[in-house]
């Protein structure tokens, strides 16, 4: 567990060293900031508007960290060459996915905490409570994140940065709709589309926005019974990207 | 086999094209091994599968056919890879970091408890103390070099894969590391060094394979490779002088009887050496696929 | 190849494992369209009291959208802050606001599912984990 900790650390280090996760980070806190801004114009129950909107930014941001901070890591590393000399002598390729994988988790925890804090700060400002399922909330959010930063490794395996983008954020998208929403993107089978959705992620799980939005209690065993399904399924595309890693010939 | 360092048996790789459907033969059915304790010298042009047989040596490649075995084991197990150390051909670190924090982050990985001040021995070892907090970012191409070996000596390694060390290297830098290379093949590490330096790999090793298009086309102890098999050298003493005599193998016995029989005293007869390079000259030339 | 199989097999193995899904609307058992429902309703904010009686009629009706919209378009459209939005009786399942339910955390009735299916895939994982390291160690 040493090395991949240590490797975790360099990766953690190398993506805080580059400047695009400050901006991504830059930009979340914007878009609260611009969020808290909008009640004044009129708009009645501003308190659950902040919140609602509010998760729902940091959901986008928590895509788009995973896409900013996973896409480009194996990539770079392969086109230069810098996989090399670690693959070679010091770690297995299990231990490079996992330590970058775990860099990246770490980053994109301290980013959704950072927003999470945000968005407190924004509905203390506006003088409205901060409902206690607010963190919880944010915990699923950053379990999605998790998932989604395991998915762009995976297409990171074998597709360039700029198709890796798209398809995470196809994947995101349909994994959103339900089966009978699904189907209705290609009706002329439904057969296939039922069974394409049934292989995708159910990411409607991590969505509990706007109960808390509105004031509803969320049980805590559904709390639980979501972490662990988010974790299962990231879990199954780390393993799923480290077979296609490990069937990869690194020229 | 299992004292062995490297042993290459039958190496095939193939590369597909665009689309899958043709393929192109990088390596050939190569064998060779290298001893304990020897430094073996890889050769051949560009292109000729130095990279990717070494590549599959360490288990960065899958061979399509034969096999890979460091002392008996598959390259990719964890307790092969910590007796190894690894110089690239033209290495590329994270330029983000510099060498003292990558010696640091490499022996933590590596499960290896040094010091500081072990680290900075190393570092002043390979010509980087005055570096060692500069970002990598900065360095050329050489002083990259630098810092892979000190990576590649860091774990005290028993096998040292070398592909094409000294390529960036001025000459005053090519020769410290040169001597670098003997001192550890002097601690009884194996060496397997890959270079375009013919001048390099006849000073430091013992033997060399010689690839071409993908084929091994020579192996074996220098000496030997550079002895020409059909000229022979004569010394020979004409009243208290020293002379010599080039002669073709055929009309060496014929011109010794001559010589004795003008009554004078041979000294030595040896055969005629070749330069490495043409050696590998001959050797690469006419091999077609 | 045999990366191809595991794939393959995997896909099986979850669109099995996966029969009954995720989708409220297809899988509510009919006790849930029901008597739960109106629990949920108690929980919600109730902005307009007098919207819950009606609602209540059209309990049964919950799992067909299409009615419900049109009931809901006769009596919820109120002005607002110089806005025009639905305003429906907390929870009510309709026109706007019927997947607001239909997602897990108000489904108990799926959670069974979900914790069969983070099973699932941790076992898939482990298969698939497993089968690539023999892979290895065979070569």
């Amino acid at each position: 567990m040493k090395p991949v900790i240590t490797f975790a650390l360099m990766t953690l280090r190398n993506l805080l060293r580059r400047r695009t996760i400050w901006g991504i980070c830059i930009v979340i806190l914007i878009a609260l900031f611009g969020i808290g801004q909008i009640p004044s114009y009129g708009v009645s129950n501003e308190g659950r508007f902040i919140l609602d909107f509010g998760l729902f930014g940091l959901e986008i941001g928590a895509l788009l960290l995973a896409i900013g901070l996973a896409s480009n890591i194996y990539p770079r590393d392969r086109e230069q060459k810098t996989v090399m000399p670690i693959i070679a002598v010091p770690l297995s390729r299990g231990q490079y996915l996992m330590g970058r994988f775990i860099g990246a988790a770490i980053v994109e925890a301290a980013a959704m905490i950072v927003g999470c804090i945000g968005l407190m700060v924004i509905l203390l400002m506006n003088g409205h409570a901060v409902p206690a399922d607010m963190f919880p909330a944010t915990l699923l959010l950053l379990i999605e994140g998790w998932f989604l930063l395991a998915v762009v490794f995976f297409f990171s395996f074998w597709t360039s940065p700029p198709l890796n983008a798209p398809l995470t954020v196809l994947l995101f998208i349909v994994s959103q709709l339900s089966v009978s929403g699904f189907i209705k993107l290609f009706p002329q089978a439904p057969g296939l589309m039922r069974a394409l959705r049934l292989l995708l992620p159910h990411m409607d799980v991590f969505h509990i926005k706007d109960p808390i939005a509105h004031g509803m209690n969320i049980p805590g065993l559904y709390f639980l019974l979501a972490i662990f399904y988010g974790l299962a399924y990231m879990a199954f595309m780390l393993s799923v990207a480290l077979v296609v890693f490990r069937s990869r010939d690194l020229k | 086999m299992g004292d062995c360092p490297l042993q290459v048996k039958e190496l095939e790789k193939s590369f597909k094209k665009k689309l899958g459907l043709s393929s192109f033969r990088a390596v050939d059915s190569i064998s060779f091994q290298l001893y304990p304790g020897e430094i073996l010298g890889f050769l051949g042009p560009n292109g000729a599968g130095k990279t990717t047989t070494i590549k599959c040596v360490l288990g960065l490649l899958k061979p399509s056919a034969g096999k890979v075995s460091l002392w008996g084991s598959h390259p990719a197990a964890p307790e092969v890879r910590r007796r190894i150390g690894y110089v690239p051909e033209n290495p590329d670190y994270d330029d983000l970091f510099t060498p003292l924090e990558f010696m640091t982050m490499f022996s933590s990985m590596r499960r290896l408890d040094m010091s500081r001040e072990q680290m900075f021995v190393i570092l002043d070892r390979v010509g980087l103390s005055k570096w060692e907090n500069v970002r990598i970012r900065s360095f050329s191409k050489g002083m990259k070099q630098r810092v892979s070996l000190a990576l590649a000596l860091q774990s005290k390694p028993e096998l040292l894969i070398m592909d094409e060390p000294t390529g960036g290297l001025d000459p005053v830098a090519r020769k410290e590391f040169r001597d670098i290379i003997l001192e550890e093949n002097q601690r009884g590490v194996s060496i397997f060094l890959s270079s375009h330096l013919l001048s390099e790999v006849e000073t430091i090793c013992d033997r060399a394979v010689i690839l071409s298009e993908g084929k091994k086309v020579v192996e074996g102890r220098l000496e030997d490779l550079m002895r020409t098999e059909d000229h022979y050298r004569i010394t020979y003493r004409v009243s208290d002088e020293q002379e010599e005599l080039e002669i073709h193998a055929a009309l060496l016995q014929k011109t010794i009887d001559d010589l004795r029989v003008k009554g004078y005293g041979i000294i030595s007869v040896n055969p005629l050496y070749r330069s490495l390079e043409e050696v590998f000259l001959s050797a690469t030339s006419g091999v077609g696929r | 190849m045999r990366l191809a199989a595991v794939i393959l097999i995997t896909a099986v193995l979850l669109l099995l494992a996966c029969k009954a899904d995720y989708d409220i609307e297809e899988v509510t058992p009919p006790e849930h369209t029901g008597t739960d429902h109106h629990d949920e309703h108690d929980e919600c904010e109730h902005e307009h009291p007098e919207h819950v009686e009606s609602s209540h009629e059209h309990e049964t009706e919950a799992a067909e959208p299409a009615s419900v919209h049109e009931e809901s378009h006769e009596h919820d459209v109120l002005e607002m802050s110089g806005s025009h939005r639905h305003v429906h009786a907390a929870g009510e399942k309709n026109h706007g606001t019927g997947w607001f339910f239909n997602q897990p955390w108000a489904a108990s009735f799926i959670w069974g599912k979900m914790l069969r299916d983070a099973l699932i895939l941790l076992v898939l994982s482990a298969v698939i984990l497993f089968l690539s390291k023999y892979r290895r160690k065979r070569q």
